[in-house]
């Protein structure tokens, strides 16, 4: 490695450095309390993957060159270069985290390894090392936040494909899904995927809310992929969009990361206060059902029911009982996961990883407590909202049997309303 | 366009949600050569952004983009 490389690596680690960032280098205790927290390294039982082992990579390169110990005496001090040997560690560490930070709640000093990994990935990208898929569906969302004429007809065309299963469901030839409401309250940003689309028109509709459809979708993987430009120019393509039509609130769909990043980040990224509320869609929906602008029957929903925490809207984002009590006022039938809330298991399929294949295998290795858990509550269906956690945990039940129904939350709020429509088929 | 085509890979994507389709092309797009030419088949309507978006960003070529019935079928080469 040459010395402007060198310089350009060490430079990150400089530009990112703070009080927090400090503290987290000096404090670790090696306790290993964190090594029972992760999902993957008890489902691995892989040394690399111990939160405390990854984040001791970043501690190496800091002792090397911000300690005067590790500076002059480095084997002493486990002082290291950033070579291409630990810099193919830190991609294995900090790409395969899924972010889920358990580690960081079970940890004495609450050390937030995932921070410490969003600085690994920083480096990884500023050595040209980041990972190329994330890179890839991050660029192609910015693409489409630069080019949104390009992209305008076919997004209205499924727009109309989907507001005719809505009327279909709805049994209202009237239910809209309205495109570019100019003085809407609400501005509804869905993910790509039209079953995110079509459940909560329903609602919206059924609620009589004002509200209009973005033309962008919130899921992020300029976040997952560790750049924060990116991350802000994809998430800004909606805030731009929220201007312009006047909205006053943004409610994000059933996705982990995309409510964190426009509640929690995106100011700060933006340098500029957010003008609007963030609301995630189960906050609307809890809203909707205690009020009575929706209605919801019991009776609808077969078998017993739980709920998985997905640990951006959980533990990270502070939501539990909203969607319980959409849950419970579905069902009598519910049961909640053990441990639960703050303490549940990441499922594995965060941060990213489903859309990376050359961790396939520790992913689903990974998912070993999530499976001992849903296997104990003896439920039929889960409720989950968040994509990454579905498409995890759909693999887990194929893969391990375990005859589950995995739906949306807003999938049973729709199949328990006493719509004069067709039943929508789950998906 | 597809009748014309010499197609080197095919991929079923039905069934897959957004942005998966758009994954799975990007992780197969290596086992066609240059020049070459994979024929798509989704089901969820947002791969008619997210496919186009992510050829136009990696440098690669959409040919066909077209809705056939309750399909959307994609011709995608790769150039580099």
């Amino acid at each position: 490695m040459d010395s402007q490389q060198l310089t350009t690596l060490t430079g990150v680690i400089d530009k990112k450095m703070n009080r927090q960032l400090k503290q987290y280098m000096d404090i670790c205790a090696r306790c290993a309390i964190c090594k029972d927290a992760c999902h993957q390294y008890v489902g691995t039982g892989d040394f690399k993957y111990l939160p405390a082992r990854r984040a001791e990579l970043i501690r190496q390169i800091y002792k090397k060159y911000f300690t005067k110990s590790g500076e002059f005496v480095p084997a002493l001090y486990e002082a290291r270069d950033p070579d291409d040997n630990l810099l193919d560690e830190l991609y294995d560490s900090a790409y395969a985290c899924t972010g889920c930070r358990r580690c960081m709640y079970y940890c004495p000093f609450s050390i937030d390894t995932a921070w410490i990994l969003s600085v690994a990935k920083a480096i990884l990208i500023a050595a040209g090392r980041g990972n190329e898929m994330l890179g890839q569906l991050a660029d192609a969302a910015i693409f489409k936040g630069d080019n949104a004429e390009m992209f305008n007809d076919v997004m209205i065309s499924g727009f109309e494909d989907i507001q005719e299963e809505v009327r279909e469901i709805t049994g209202n030839p009237n239910s809209r899904i309205p495109v570019n409401k100019e003085g809407a309250d609400i501005l509804y940003v869905a993910l790509a995927g039209a079953h995110t689309i079509r459940p909560a028109a329903v609602i919206f509709e059924e609620a009589g809310e004002n509200w209009t459809i973005s033309m962008f979708e919130a899921a992020n993987y300029g976040f997952f992929y560790g750049d924060t430009d990116k991350a802000r120019l994809i998430t800004k393509r909606y805030i731009d969009e929220a201007k312009r039509l006047g909205v006053k609130e943004i409610v994000v769909p059933e996705c982990g990361h995309a409510y964190r990043v426009a509640e929690m980040f995106y100011e700060a990224w933006s340098k500029e206060p957010m003008p609007f509320k963030i609301s995630h869609i189960l906050e609307k929906v809890d809203e909707y059902i205690k009020s009575g602008r929706i209605t919801v029957e019991k009776g609808l929903i077969e078998g017993k029911v739980t709920y998985h925490d997905p640990c951006q809207i959980g533990r990270n984002g502070g939501i539990f009982e909203q969607p319980r009590d959409i849950v419970k006022a579905v069902t009598d039938d519910f049961v909640d996961l053990i441990p639960n809330r703050q303490e549940q298991w990441c499922c594995g399929g965060g941060g990213g990883i489903v859309a990376m294949d050359e961790f396939k295998e520790t992913r689903l290795a990974s998912g070993s407590k999530k499976v001992e858990q849903l296997r104990a509550s003896g439920a039929s269906v889960l409720a989950c909202p968040c994509e990454n956690c579905r498409l995890q945990i759909e693999e887990l039940n194929e893969m391990h049997g375990l005859g589950l129904q995995v739906w949306q939350v807003i999938d049973l709020v729709v199949a328990a309303m006493p719509l004069k429509g067709k039943k929508p088929v789950h998906v | 366009m597809s009748d014309e085509t010499n197609i080197d890979l095919e991929l079923d994507l039905k069934g897959l949600l957004c942005p998966l389709p758009m994954v799975k092309v990007s992780q197969n797009i290596g086992k066609v050569p240059v020049g070459g030419v994979i024929r798509a088949v989704a089901t969820d309507p947002g791969a008619m952004a997210d496919i186009p978006a992510w050829a136009k960003s990696t440098g690669n070529e959409v040919l066909q983009a077209e809705k056939e019935g309750g399909e959307f079928v994609f011709l995608v080469k790769r150039v580099k």
